[in-house]
């Protein structure tokens, strides 16, 4: 015979796992259909659905807590340490929409795949020995006055000519410096410095050079989840 | 007291009773809130496993033979193709490189189909190749330090010389040969000291031959490139070769049971580069040899996993 008191329990328990059910299930299918619609959303007009963006960002931002943050930082304000860029400064690599930054993530950059972003690199003009120190720091210069600050004019000039000339830096970053935001070369007349905009990093950079790499996520996330933290980081980008 | 308790637990009972009474009949629907709310859990947890699937799921364009293309690949392969941003493609653009990227994923799976990479040669060299760049990705990140590659280059001077060149004549006694059918290594030693001190006393080497039983090894004729005497020569002889200067005569050199005597006659040594103009060379050449680390390491690794199983007679 059930006394009361079992009566009551049971009955409390039914209804916790009424509801917990119901709530999963709730969950779980409203889930399944945001998930659909965000991949099959073009992803051009993400931007413009913004249960969308609420449900890519609930979605990427523990996953960017968990795989991205490390280098990019909790911010996504990126670490100069190790050269993993700053996601929000509006400031891009290789390109700014939702699509390309999504490739990124699924290929990575010099991952090793050949699908992985890999079309330029920075090379080690100083320690190869194709530049001298003199033409290194004199091209700091002219880099300095290309970003609007303060510079030894009369280096500037001779950096000006060891950039179009034997250093061809130019060749990538083009005559203006301005690079090119959707095959990996940086702009160098913006504020926005993968290494730091030091000209202790400057000189590094050019007498070492850089070979920045990011791993490819494909296979260790789905492609919902990518498409999420892409919505997620170029939403953020543009706040 | 006691009519009063009597009354109390009577009470009870009835109170029981009357819930038992209401629960009875609702059994049947508990049961069935549990198992709604059990089967709603299980909905909420479920997710469908990967049987034959009548649509491509989120993300693919198409599924062809189960294998996914990607709409991203799609996207990114359209707009190299035209040269233009996705959503200025037209439709007839979008089906055209849809059906060839479908065309093309039925002939590499095909070409699995066939073990295309047991038995083609470049697909094995590709194969190959692309797991090489991708073990050896990370090694390009690390960008080694200036005293990293003088420290390499110290070691690897020889690699950043302009190649040397010598002429000489290797005179050669086989021990115990038909020539010198008793002679022992160190009588044949003892001959070709002595046969040294006349050489240096300006014997010449016709003589010598004919008095000792020496020959012409011929293994160096003319001038030779450093890399080709030594070749020729092989590593012990080489050594002694190439500490020789012109006119110079070497000691006698036991290699196996023969005795040799070189006498050079013209040579000329190697340029070693110095350090800053072959900066760019010792820097590839570094970044290569950590490569070929990094892929001796997986090797490894395969190796320790892998069951080989060689013919009999057969090692590595």
């Amino acid at each position: 015979m059930m006394s009361s008191k079992v009566l009551i329990v049971g009955g409390i328990t039914l209804v916790i796992i009424l509801a917990l059910g119901w709530r999963y299930y709730e969950i779980g299918a409203h889930r399944a259909i945001m998930e659909r619609r965000l991949m099959e959303t073009p992803p051009s007009q993400v931007q413009s659905h913004a249960d969308l963006i609420r449900f890519a960002t609930a979605q990427a931002k523990p996953l960017f807590a968990e795989n991205c943050a490390a280098c990019h930082g909790a911010d996504l304000k990126g670490n100069t340490a190790i050269g993993a860029p700053d996601l929000i400064d509006g400031s891009w690599l290789y390109g700014s929409r939702v699509d390309q930054i999504e490739r990124t993530i699924l290929y990575g950059v010099r991952s090793g795949l050949s699908k992985s972003r890999d079309v330029t690199e920075m090379p080690a003009d100083g320690q190869r020995g194709r530049l001298t120190s003199g033409q290194i720091s004199d091209v700091i210069q002219y880099l300095l006055k290309l970003g609007n600050r303060p510079h030894d004019e009369l280096a500037a000039i001779a950096g000006k000519s060891v950039y179009n000339g034997t250093g061809e830096c130019f060749d990538c970053h083009s005559g203006d410096g301005k690079g090119d935001s959707e095959n990996g070369v940086p702009d160098l007349t913006g504020g926005s410095w993968l290494y730091g905009g030091s000209p202790a990093e400057m000189y590094k950079s050019i007498y070492f050079g850089r070979h920045g790499t990011m791993p490819a996520w494909q296979g260790r996330l789905t492609l919902e989840q990518i498409r999420a933290l892409a919505v997620f980081i170029h939403t953020a980008s543009r706040q | 007291m006691k009519l009063s308790s009597h009354i109390a637990r009577q009470g009870r009972r009835f109170t029981d009773w009357a819930v038992l009474a209401c629960q009875r009949p609702a059994r049947p629907a508990v049961l069935a809130i549990v198992a709604a709310g059990l089967a709603l859990l299980a909905a909420g947890l479920y997710r469908p496993a990967s049987s034959e699937p009548t649509a491509p799921p989120p993300g693919v364009i198409a599924l062809v033979n189960g294998e996914p293309i990607l709409m991203s690949d799609f996207m990114s392969e359209i707009e190299i193709q035209y040269t233009v941003p996705f959503d200025q493609t037209t439709p007839a653009q979008r089906a055209a490189m849809l059906h060839y990227m479908i065309d093309n994923e039925l002939l590499v799976q095909r070409s699995v189909a066939l073990d295309l990479p047991e038995q083609d040669t470049e697909t094995r060299t590709v194969l190959r190749d692309s797991l090489t760049a991708l073990i050896t990705a990370p090694v390009l990140a690390e960008r080694p330090s200036d005293a990293d590659l003088k420290a390499y280059f110290d070691a690897h001077r020889a690699n950043y010389a302009n190649m040397g060149s010598m002429t000489l004549i290797d005179l050669v006694l086989h021990v115990g040969g038909f020539e010198n059918a008793d002679q022992s290594v160190d009588q044949a030693q003892a001959d070709a000291v002595e046969a040294a001190y006349q050489l240096r006393s300006g014997a010449g080497i016709e003589e010598i031959k004919q008095h000792f039983g020496f020959v012409d090894s011929g293994s160096v004729t003319g001038e030779e490139p450093d890399f080709a005497a030594k070749l020729r020569l092989g590593p012990k002889l080489y050594a002694v070769a190439s500490q020789l200067s012109d006119g110079g005569i070497s000691q006698p050199v036991v290699v196996n049971d023969t005795v040799h005597l070189l006498i050079m006659q013209h040579r000329r040594q190697p340029v070693y580069n110095d350090y800053n103009s072959v900066r760019n060379n010792v820097y590839s050449d570094y970044v290569e040899e950590k490569k070929k680390e990094a892929m001796a390491s997986y090797v490894r690794f395969l190796r320790s996993s892998a069951k080989v199983i060689l013919a009999p007679g057969q090692h590595e």
